[in-house]
């Protein structure tokens, strides 16, 4: 028999199982096989390869998911009571800006009646309304960072 | 979107405890045997399929329903598979996602192969287990998602984040080292 014809039954076997064949390919490899031994032995390792691998048992460690369902349990339980806390420090945050925002006028003519009758340098001024502006920003960011920090820590200890 | 696959996005988004218990059990089998055979270490797949349980509850908001499930869980089963594989070196699993690289795969030892023959059962003498391990990791991926989780190749594509034209390369090489390893085993 030609080597082209084995190699295309080869060829067409790992198709049939890798993505399936169309129909007339189906019937001319089922008719190949059926008169060729070699390829069809070779169909017959192919399957027992599948099959083997489709039967494999793993024993699944004792009590693996009880002790998952507690531990996913257990940090739902400790991330839970961040989502409030993050809602009033983003409160808190917003509350600050809007401050800032609206109060930035009476700032700067505080600072201007500061400068005038103290006699500060006009770039102290403008450092200290920058920092009325930023401190309160870092401050918040800090306390979410330093938040983050406990909690990888908490999970990393559990 | 199923109403399956729905259900299960809103369960995920509010990180409903019992819904998550019941996937646990659900998919314990599944997942484990996809991180032991991955692995090849049965204490490392136990610390995966932990961690990977973990994300499923912090990441669940990011599963919006319109893939299933399956794939989802094993992509996130696979990228701590890869971190975990960076952090502590295992050899047989830094080519995890690069078949193309030219280094020959050096299968596990004796020791860890028989390790983890004595969490499979007895019964099956035909070894496919250690055949697998035989077999590149990244072969070795793509023939349990395809053959025993039974997944289709776009969801397979999905899980490594690859072209289908890679899984389907993947899976005929992964076929014949498959065959090749079994027969050599029987000899």
């Amino acid at each position: 028999m030609n080597d082209n014809l084995h190699e295309r039954a080869r060829r067409l076997l790992a198709e049939s199982v890798v993505e399936g064949l169309r129909p007339a390919d189906e019937t001319w490899l089922r008719e190949h096989l059926a008169e060729c031994n070699s390829c069809a032995q070779n169909a017959g390792a192919t399957q027992n390869a599948l099959h083997a691998l489709r039967t494999v048992p793993v024993s699944v460690p004792r009590d693996l998911a009880a002790r998952t369902q507690l531990r996913v349990r257990l940090r739902a339980q400790q991330t839970s009571a961040a989502p409030g806390g993050s809602f009033w420090l983003w409160a808190v945050t917003a509350a600050s800006w809007l401050l800032g925002v609206f109060s930035a006028p009476l700032v700067w003519r505080g600072f201007a009646w500061l400068g005038a009758n103290f006699g500060l340098p006009k770039l102290a001024l403008e450092f200290g309304f920058v920092l009325w502006w930023t401190v309160p920003p870092l401050l918040a960011a800090a306390i979410i960072l330093h938040q983050k920090a406990l909690t990888a820590e908490w999970s990393n200890k559990n | 979107m199923t109403d399956d696959t729905h259900a299960l996005a809103i369960g995920l988004r509010q990180r409903d405890p019992d819904l998550l218990d019941r996937l646990i059990e659900q998919y314990q089998q599944r997942l484990y045997r996809y991180l032991l055979f991955l692995t090849g270490n049965p204490s490392l797949a136990e610390d995966l399929f932990q961690e990977t349980w973990i994300r499923v509850l912090e990441r669940g908001s990011q599963y919006n329903g319109k893939s299933k499930f399956d794939s989802w869980l094993f992509a996130i089963a696979r990228n701590l598979v890869i971190d975990a594989s960076r952090r502590k070196k295992i050899s047989s699993l830094e080519e995890l996602g690069d078949p193309e690289s030219n280094t020959p795969y050096d299968p596990p030892d004796e020791r860890a192969s028989s390790v983890l023959q004595l969490l499979v059962s007895r019964e099956n003498e035909q070894s496919v287990q250690l055949s697998l391990l035989k077999i590149p990791p990244y072969y070795r991926e793509v023939l349990l998602l395809r053959f025993s989780e039974e997944l289709g190749l776009e969801e397979i594509a999905a899980v490594l984040a690859t072209p289908i034209s890679t899984v389907k390369s993947r899976l005929y090489r992964g076929l014949a080292a498959l065959k090749t390893a079994m027969t050599e085993g029987a000899a």
